[in-house]
């Protein structure tokens, strides 16, 4: 499996989005009950983040300027980068480094471990982790969050809003259009069985608003599929990740034994997105939506 | 094995050194130690210069009415993170360095290390199965996996254990042979269950690589008993495992009841080994090497190898994480590919030594 | 002192037994050596007698104890083996492969105890191997290698004492010297042993009695010359045999006559 996507946000398949669900609900409530009210909450200025998700989501509600610390990942925006970076959150955190840089809030996502998240509240450490969204009011919820426990009410609400119109302004282009067949390339390491996504995952989703429809429904989760079954199904378009490991380029994939007779292959509806728009549960999702919509509906959208 | 081409002056030095090593070897792997914890609790983020360092921990007794003027951190630093990895880290190099020399002793063979019969695969695919059946959690908590990974280790080796038994004895090749065929199993099985769960890919992947980062005394505590325990039992077993050497049949001629030996054996380093991987994850290397070099170092009696071996696996890992944990700052490598880095040569050049002193085994 | 008997034992493997319905004995102070073709049975006729392969049918007794009734200690303390110095643990020195004949006078966790040295000591002493005490066995000759193993199962002290094939990797003048050491520990300290060896003047020379085990059975028994005849050999080996007194000993010289 690609790097790519084990370091990306695991969407819970539909079985789980109840539990998901219940976890944020659980959350709030446990947050409410630690502090008396909301508002008598101090917003958090000495901020750590664990995930490149909840520094695109400090950055987007305006919190940016109160991040004391960020995973080695982290890279955007590019102000991100100034930042002190932690290390890795693969295995062990560096907690010296954690406790060093003092913070009151340190932000967990769906990638760090109920143990990492154990081992940083046995230091004193508050310790606050954003549920992967199943949806798009999932991630505005969790921006509007955010904001909250920063101070950035305000901004969080301009920021959603902003999100949200865009959102719609997709859906609503591509109401009664046709769907085409859509397959969307998690891995092509091994071009005779590529890793795609099944239903119940955020990049299922995001094919389905942007008016397609994946060619791989049927499945829960990401599998492999054959590719004979790929040849069978015909799709329309084809649409991957790009990323800096990943070696898959429009010219590559096309010129894959096998592929070439593929309705996508043939009319040249093959196109790459920048994987981190996709993969990370942050506002860059919206930038992912447009970008799907105008490989799927050409037509629609500029 | 003839003899008659042995230089009578070099094989009179190598009974000199012989003697000399006999007497220092404790005081080397006693120093080790002292250096290695050190070293491993000066390292980490933040600079803590040593004598602030002396001063937070003497400060513990009332009665040298030590005044605390460095900033809280420091003492969490030092009493919650450095501290307790630095005893975990220890107890697990002895564990593994331990339980490694046990196996090469039962063994008679080279190649054996701590997972050879299953305890390594096992764990894995027990941890894999709590981390993506989330029921065990709401009972146990996060104490969940490493009690799973105990249990999928020695439920692991208990079945190549009883696969092994051909009419009342267990023939070594026929136990090294199970659990190779187990392992493989085990860990297919591991591997299906994280393609079918992928959410839990992360966190098997970081257990895997070091363990579970729990940080903190708990670990400690939790860990301790079992592997004191086992390694106490294998230690005292020096003797009985040097008759073993000569193979069954003469230790059973020589008096030994081997059978029952070799389930002592199995039970400890396996309950040994189970523990320190639960917690720690799975590290190569320490087990195997250790006690080589010990052997290289100090001869092949178990009476001396078995706790010189437990006692410098300990500084061994304690070095390794230190780099592990210096050599990226802030990046924490994973200590299992320091000690291949670092031990694998180190280990070459030794045998490459050794071979003309020795002959033989 | 005891003897080593066994009664109508058959030995072997659950599914193929080698020996059938055996019996022989060995009293105190005799060398009884045991001949035949090579898979007649002779290792697994010591194995027998050692207690560490149960008869089939039929019974293995050292003093009229059955070895089956015996714990593993118990019965190291009644018969010890010398097996063929081959793929020793080069790096045990020879003091330690000799006090490990102690093993059966001492618990797990027990160590070795001035008694036992000094058993050690007398055993390597008799063996001539006190000099080279300190020398890791891998370093030893052939016949040095040998001798620590007697020694070992001298320390042992035990009434019976079986060898398998002793003198199998050595040289002429180590052969002789072992089995001289052999039987003159025979003698001197009233043992019993049971030796299989494979080179049938050795056999003449040294030992007491002997059994030509042939298809499964004892064939004969009896002292050298009644047993080492030109008729009885050729029948169990297959080819002509001559035998002619030997020029310096007078006993039976084997010699082929193909």
């Amino acid at each position: 499996m690609s790097h790519r996507v084990a370091l990306s946000w695991r969407l819970q398949s539909r079985r789980w989005q109840a539990a998901a669900a219940l976890l944020s609900l659980l959350l709030l409530v446990a947050c409410a009950t630690a502090a008396p009210t909301a508002v008598a909450t101090p917003a958090a200025v000495r901020i750590v983040s664990l995930a490149p998700s909840n520094t695109e989501i400090l950055f987007a509600v305006g919190a940016g300027a109160q991040m004391v610390g960020r995973d080695e990942l982290s890279d955007y925006p590019g102000e991100a980068q100034q930042v002190a970076s932690i290390g890795s959150t693969y295995g062990a955190l560096n907690a010296e480094a954690i406790l060093a840089l003092q913070p009151d809030l340190i932000l967990g996502a769906d990638i760090t471990s109920p143990e990492q998240v154990q081992a940083l509240e046995d230091l004193g450490l508050t310790v606050f982790v954003l549920a992967n969204p199943v949806d798009f009011e999932g991630l505005f919820a969790n921006l509007e969050l955010v904001g909250e426990l920063t101070g950035h009410s305000a901004e969080a609400q301009t920021a959603v809003s902003g999100l949200r119109t865009r959102v719609q302004a997709v859906t609503q282009a591509t109401q009664g259009a046709a769907r085409p067949t859509v397959y969307y390339e998690v891995d092509g390491t091994d071009p005779t069985a590529p890793w795609t996504t099944g239903s119940g995952t955020f990049q299922s989703l995001l094919i389905q608003l942007a008016g397609g429809q994946n060619m791989a429904e049927e499945m829960q989760g990401w599998g492999q599929i054959s590719l004979e079954e790929l040849v069978a199904r015909d799709p329309a378009v084809i649409v991957f990740g790009l990323g800096p490991w990943v070696p898959t380029t429009v010219e590559g994939l096309a010129a894959r034994t096998g592929w070439g007779d593929i309705a996508a292959v043939r009319q040249g509806a093959v196109y790459g997105i920048d994987a981190n728009w996709v993969d990370r549960p942050g506002p860059r999702l919206v930038d992912a939506l447009e970008a799907m919509a105008g490989f799927i509906h050409p037509e629609l959208f500029e | 094995m003839s003899g008659s081409g042995a230089d009578k002056a070099e094989s009179g030095r190598s009974v000199r050194n012989a003697r000399l090593s006999r007497a220092t070897p404790w005081l080397w792997v006693g120093v080790a130690l002292l250096l290695t914890a050190l070293a491993s609790a000066a390292v980490g983020a933040v600079p803590i210069p040593p004598v602030t360092a002396a001063r937070i921990l003497l400060a513990r007794l009332p009665a040298l009415h030590i005044r605390a003027d460095w900033p809280a951190s420091y003492a969490t630093i030092l009493y919650e993170i450095r501290l307790p990895n630095l005893a975990l880290t220890a107890l697990t190099g002895m564990a593994l360095a331990g339980s490694g020399a046990a196996f090469q002793g039962l063994f008679r063979n080279p190649l054996a290390d701590p997972y050879v019969i299953g305890v390594a695969s096992g764990a894995g695919l027990g941890a894999v199965l709590a981390m993506s059946a989330h029921w065990p959690a709401g009972v146990l908590g996060l104490a969940a996996v490493p009690v799973a990974g105990f249990i999928g280790a020695v439920l692991t080796v208990g079945l190549v254990y009883s696969l092994s038994r051909v009419g009342g004895s267990t023939p070594v090749t026929t136990l090294i042979l199970a659990g190779v065929a187990v392992s493989s199993f085990a860990t297919a099985g591991t591997s299906l269950i994280l393609l079918l769960s992928t959410s839990e890919l992360h966190r098997a992947v970081t257990w895997m690589v070091g363990g579970f980062s729990l940080g903190g005394w708990e670990p400690v505590l939790a860990a301790s008993p079992y592997l004191l325990l086992g390694l106490g039992v294998l230690v005292l077993l020096g003797r009985p495992i040097n008759v073993l050497q000569f193979g069954d049949e003469q230790a059973r001629q020589l008096g030994l009841d081997v059978e029952r030996l070799k389930l002592v054996i199995v039970v400890a380093a396996s309950l040994v080994a189970a523990t320190a991987v639960s917690f720690s994850g799975i590290i190569a290397f320490v087990g195997l090497i250790v006690p080589h070099l010990t052997r290289l170092l100090w001869g092949p009696d178990y009476r001396r190898l078995l706790p010189l071996a437990t006692l410098l696996g300990g500084s061994f890992l304690l070095a390794a994480d230190t780099a592990a944990r210096a050599v990226l700052s802030p990046r924490e490598l994973p200590v299992g590919v320091v000690t291949s880095i670092v031990g694998a040569p180190f280990f070459l050049w030794l045998l490459h030594r050794a071979r003309r002193r020795l002959r033989g085994w | 002192m005891a003897e080593l008997e066994l009664q109508s034992a058959s030995l072997g493997y659950a599914d193929h037994p080698v020996l059938r319905q055996v019996s022989l004995r060995v009293d105190p102070g005799e060398v009884l050596a045991v001949v035949g073709p090579n898979g007649v049975g002779k290792s697994t006729l010591i194995k027998a007698a050692s207690g560490a392969l149960p008869p089939l049918s039929g019974e293995v007794r050292i003093n009229g104890l059955d070895l089956r009734s015996l714990r593993p200690a118990a019965r190291a303390r009644l018969v010890s083996v010398v097996p063929q110095a081959t793929d020793l643990p080069g790096s045990f020195l020879a003091l330690d492969v000799v006090l490990m004949g102690r093993t059966p006078y001492l618990g797990w966790l027990e160590n070795e105890g001035a008694l036992d040295r000094e058993a050690a000591q007398l055993a390597m002493q008799r063996t001539e191997l006190a000099e080279l005490a300190e020398r890791p066995v891998g370093e030893l000759s052939g016949g040095e290698q040998q001798r620590v193993l007697i020694a070992r199962a001298l320390a042992q002290q035990a009434p019976v004492m079986l060898l398998d094939e002793p003198t199998a990797h050595l040289d002429l003048r180590h052969q002789d010297q072992v089995l001289r050491l052999v039987r003159e520990l025979a003698r001197e300290r009233s043992l019993a042993v049971l030796l299989a060896l494979h080179d049938l003047n050795l056999v003449a020379r040294f030992a007491d009695r002997v059994a030509l085990l042939s298809n499964g059975g004892v064939r004969a028994l009896g002292k050298p010359e009644q047993v080492l005849t030109p008729d009885g050999l050729a029948e169990v080996y297959g080819m002509h045999i001559h035998v002619m007194p030997h020029p310096v000993f007078g006993t039976p010289l084997v010699l082929s006559g193909e």
